[in-house]
């Protein structure tokens, strides 16, 4: 049985040597026309509209980040009125948060690599697939159509009473966008666990998938519980705003912080619905690109699993100042205490895995050990803010502004980042220029550091977060920070330059660049239509020792030598 | 073992306390240290810091280390065979760090304990936070808001509570914070031995608000001021009277400008709006006062708003709304959204109870008055100044001679 998918169609028809071969067929070019991808029920389509939508969204929120950056660049008024700030900071948190972060990496590599991950033609539910992305869609259309209705300031975080009382009328239109945004999530979550009970190919138990299904399982379990607690919510703080039902407002005898309870409830585990998924790249970038077995395997799977179940039990640590009670403190900041002890494991197997391997530095690999560093920071700084007595100075201020930069930007968005690069070979069947691709990476990673690590001092200093202006001492840490943000803008407008360049005019990929062992570099690049011809088997997919460099491919070749099959089609 | 390491951490956090009144200075990560609390925290922060330094640098070598060492060096792989699982490794690295954690978050157990466990006799000041501004109350009526003064060497709990939404009072030098939730109350305390001189203005710690509260969340800092007893003692006497004693001609230019500290946020003088109309020219209307006396200043909403009757002559006159101009005025201090200027929503909160006639006197003689003021609200003629205040020096020395223990009803904040 093969699971090399290298050979034309014209081949297997059975046509006569030396006769002209039709073109390999892919997905990219088995339909043509509008329609064809907007009612496509191919996850591969799928994952690439998703992508598009992601990265547009993340040009929004990023240039709202340039502009909040460049207003601070010095004390008093830079470029634009307090109202005006207020409103872009909120837009930037919603923005990356629920558009570009969340949605990420489930929703476009996670589409399009969870399916051939399991040698499977598609997710359980195309269509249930298919319809979550429309309502991605929609969703991110009510959010802009907030900016329509003047507006809305309320911090991404929506705390009442203020989003009950806020004049801006964008409040619950973008209320109702990240409703249906929420419900996108949970359908995806739903085909994910699905998918990935029913559809394993023969010979991948559950202890011998890739630790990215893991990760994309463990969040998908996340998805499904947590999510639609914000949406109850959500909607109540909606049902408020217009029939004053007194839940949040005390003013009829509602209860601010019980509202922070539910959002920090859903947006807890969120963050690790952000940070789950880009550990399980890390965990294929990392043991790929260093050609050697991931160690510890079942230390990491069990952990994704861990800290997806931790993530439930730790939300007051979001309110340590809020007026919850004492007793209430001490057990979040005992609980959150747990949740440093997977992420560490992780670290750590991720560090003894490049031990003795072949490491190959190239762009995907650079960002995967980007990761770890800047991963290593957000997950220590995280300890300041998990004891009590040292949150309280540190709570809402720049330093928690930092903290989760680095957790969810420099962790999550480049992990993000990382797998795209890795992945874009496969998706569309062409190389990017690695030159650009590595000072790309050095420019993203100083500036971000540059941007970042300045706040840890900012916010340790007493600088207080979402604040217009701010007293001249902290004028040359603001200085800094803005000049790091426009470092790393030059390094994403180069990645996005060198990324499309190559879609144009980039060296057609061979079906396995890197030399990864799991089924999806066992089909050609970009996939065909149904992904494979018949359901492959598998190995265990981190022994590279089945991994050659073929001279003939320009690539990478599997010739695993318990299949006599494999070994033959590939001499 | 927990409970040894919990003596520990007490011994030191009492030991920290003793710390004398000079405050800790600013370093590479922290501000000033100017409260009791602030040692242990800061301690706490610097251990937490070592162990960072150590698994950071670990971490940063290992990956630095492997990734050169180990690179390849030609598209051939050398598959080496490797480890690819090590019980023992696995599981010191999983057993260290939690031990370490739990030694930390005991460490910030005990810490927090204290923060929240008041003295007995600590001396209590209520607190009112409202968007976007605070009023700190003394228990003997004196009010004050543009600044937080407290007697030094005693502890000091602030009752406090919100108006509106939330904020969150946060003192960076003193490492303290709690949220000010309305519809209840919240506790603070702390305690400060490092005198800031009473006679300069400029010797302060910042006060700010830390939960974002909307347009000028980022304005809503006052200073905290550290007072010897003594000075404290007077200051307090003086805020509750300090508006009785300013003799009616001097009250615009010498109570105005302290009252309008209030006001700043949101209204300016030079005609550029804020949160709420400017009270210098605007919109190619006058000034406020004129504005009003001519009526020209327009109207949309409000709950004695009337359809069809935009302009503020139609309720200002004799047998209208208001008979005078500075019924008017008082009334849109007191009930703000009872008419409200065109292009404003019901924003401003009411401050009935907290400007008393003579306040209200002092705010409209102000606008009256707007070309003697400067843009930031300071009064221009330094001579009237003087005058006024050696006239006021007398009405003083006088009146503190007379002020009872408990103050009287509907003292004024400044």
């Amino acid at each position: 049985m093969t699971t090399i998918d290298t050979t034309p169609p014209g081949e297997l028809a059975g046509a006569a040597p030396g006769a002209v071969t039709p073109p390999v067929d892919n997905y990219l070019t088995w339909s043509k026309g509008v329609a064809s991808w907007a009612f496509t029920l191919d996850h591969k389509r799928i994952g690439v509209m998703y992508l598009l939508g992601v990265l547009t969204s993340f040009l929004v929120g990023g240039i709202f980040a340039l502009i909040i950056r460049t207003e601070l660049i010095a004390p008093g008024q830079t470029i634009i009125e307090p109202e005006t700030y207020n409103i872009f900071f909120t837009l930037h948190g919603a923005v990356m948060v629920f558009l570009v972060i969340i949605p990420s990496i489930p929703g476009s590599l996670g589409n399009f690599v969870l399916p051939i991950m399991l040698g499977a033609k598609d997710v359980a539910f195309p269509r249930l697939n298919l319809f979550s992305f429309h309502l991605w869609i929609i969703g991110a259309i009510f959010t802009v159509l907030a900016l329509l209705f003047g507006g809305f300031d309320t911090g991404w975080t929506f705390y009442t009473p203020y989003s009950t009382k806020t004049e801006l009328g964008g409040v619950v239109p973008v209320i109702f966008g990240v409703f249906i945004l929420g419900f996108s999530s949970i359908f995806t979550g739903l085909n994910f666990v699905v998918t990935v009970h029913k559809m394993r190919p023969k010979g991948m138990t559950w202890f011998r998938m890739p630790l990215f299904l893991w990760a994309l399982y463990a969040t998908a379990l996340i998805q499904i519980l947590a999510t639609p607690v914000l949406a109850i919510t959500l909607m109540l703080v909606g049902l408020e705003r217009v029939f004053q039902i007194g839940i949040f407002d005390p003013a009829m005898g509602g209860d601010p912080v019980l509202f922070q309870h539910f959002f920090w409830f859903y947006s807890h585990p969120a963050v690790y619905i952000m940070i789950l998924p880009a550990m399980g790249i890390i965990s294929e970038l990392i043991t790929v690109h260093s050609h050697r077995h991931i160690f510890g395997y079942t230390f990491i799977a069990y952990s994704s699993v861990a800290i997806a179940i931790f993530s439930f039990l730790v939300w007051g640590h979001h309110m340590f100042t809020s007026g919850q009670s004492a007793l209430m403190n001490t057990i979040f900041s005992a609980i959150t205490f747990s949740v440093a002890i997977p992420s560490a494991i992780k670290v750590f197997n991720w560090l003894a895995t490049l031990y003795k391997g072949s490491i190959a530095l190239n762009t995907a690999m650079l960002y995967a050990l980007g990761f770890i560093f800047l991963f290593t920071i957000g997950g220590l700084t995280g300890i300041y803010l998990g004891t009590l007595n040292v949150d309280i100075h540190l709570h809402d201020t720049y330093f928690v502004v930092a903290h989760f930069h680095y957790v969810m930007m420099g962790s999550a968005l480049i992990a993000f980042i990382g797998g795209l690069h890795h992945w874009w070979p496969k998706m569309f069947g062409r190389m990017f220029d690695e030159t650009l691709g590595r000072i790309a990476f050095v420019l993203v990673f100083v500036g971000f550091n540059v941007t970042f690590f300045t706040q840890f001092m900012l916010g340790s200093h007493g600088m207080p977060r979402r604040y217009y202006d701010y007293q001249p001492e902290f004028t040359i840490y603001h200085m800094i920070s803005t000049v790091g943000s426009y470092i790393m803008a030059a390094g994403f407008f180069l990645t996005a330059f060198y990324l499309l360049h190559s879609l144009f005019f980039g060296r057609k990929a061979p079906a396995n660049p890197w030399g990864g062992r799991s089924l999806e570099w066992q089909c050609t690049s970009p996939p065909p239509h149904d992904n494979f011809k018949t359901t492959p088997s598998v190995g265990d997919c981190y022994d590279f020792r089945a991994v050659h460099w073929s001279e003939e491919e320009q690539g990478y070749v599997v010739i695993r030598d318990d299949d006599p099959d494999t070994v033959s089609s590939a001499h | 073992m927990i409970s040894s390491l919990c003596g520990m951490f007490e011994g030191v956090v009492l030991l920290l306390a003793e710390a004398g009144s000079e405050p800790t200075p600013s370093n590479f990560w922290m501000p000033e240290g100017a409260s009791k609390q602030a040692p242990f925290i800061d301690l706490s922060f610097y251990i937490i810091n070592w162990i960072n330094y150590f698994f950071f640098g670990l971490v940063t070598l290992v990956l630095v280390w492997f990734s050169f060492r180990y690179r390849q060096r030609s598209k051939h792989v050398e598959f080496s065979e490797g480890p690819v699982h090590n019980t023992t490794l696995e599981v010191t690295w999983t057993v260290i760090p939690t031990l370490i954690l739990i030694g930390i978050f005991f460490m910030g157990f005990i810490g927090y304990l204290d923060l929240r466990t008041p003295p007995k006799d600590a001396f209590k000041i209520n607190v009112t936070a409202q968007q976007w501004a605070w009023e700190f109350e003394y228990p003997n009526g004196a009010k004050s808001t543009s600044e937080l003064v407290i007697p030094a060497g005693r502890p000091v709990q602030l009752v406090m509570r919100s108006k509106d939404v939330l904020h969150s009072l946060y003192i960076p030098d003193f490492r303290v914070k709690q949220d000010v939730v309305p519809g209840r109350y919240t506790y603070l305390w702390f305690e400060s031995d490092v005198v800031t001189d009473p006679d300069d203005e400029s010797d302060f710690f910042w006060l700010f608000c830390t939960e974002y509260c909307g347009d000028s969340h980022w304005n809503m800092n006052v200073h905290v001021r550290v007072f010897p007893d003594e000075d404290f003692e007077e200051w307090t006497k003086e805020q509750a009277r300090w508006l009785d004693v300013i003799p009616e001609q001097d009250l615009y230019f010498m109570a105005g400008p302290k009252l309008y500290k209030r006001c700043v946020t949101c209204h300016s003088l030079d005609g550029i709006d804020g949160s709420g109309p400017s009270w210098g020219p605007r919109n190619g209307l006058p000034a406020i006062w004129d504005r009003v006396v001519k009526g020209e200043g327009e109207v949309s909403g409000g709950s004695k708003f009337i359809a069809g009757k935009n302009k503020l002559s139609d309720y200002i006159g004799d047998g209208k709304l208001y008979e005078t101009p500075e019924a008017y005025i008082r009334e849109s201090i007191y009930n703000p959204g009872a008419l409200l200027v065109a292009g404003y929503g019901n924003q401003m909160p009411t401050f009935q109870g907290q400007l008393n006639d003579r306040a209200i006197d002092a705010v409209i003689g102000m606008m009256k008055n707007i070309d003697q003021f400067n843009a930031d609200g300071s009064f221009k003629d330094q001579a009237m100044i003087e005058e006024a205040e050696a006239r006021i020096a007398e009405a003083k020395a006088a009146a503190i001679e007379s002020t009872p223990a408990e103050a009287p009803a509907g003292a004024v904040s400044e």
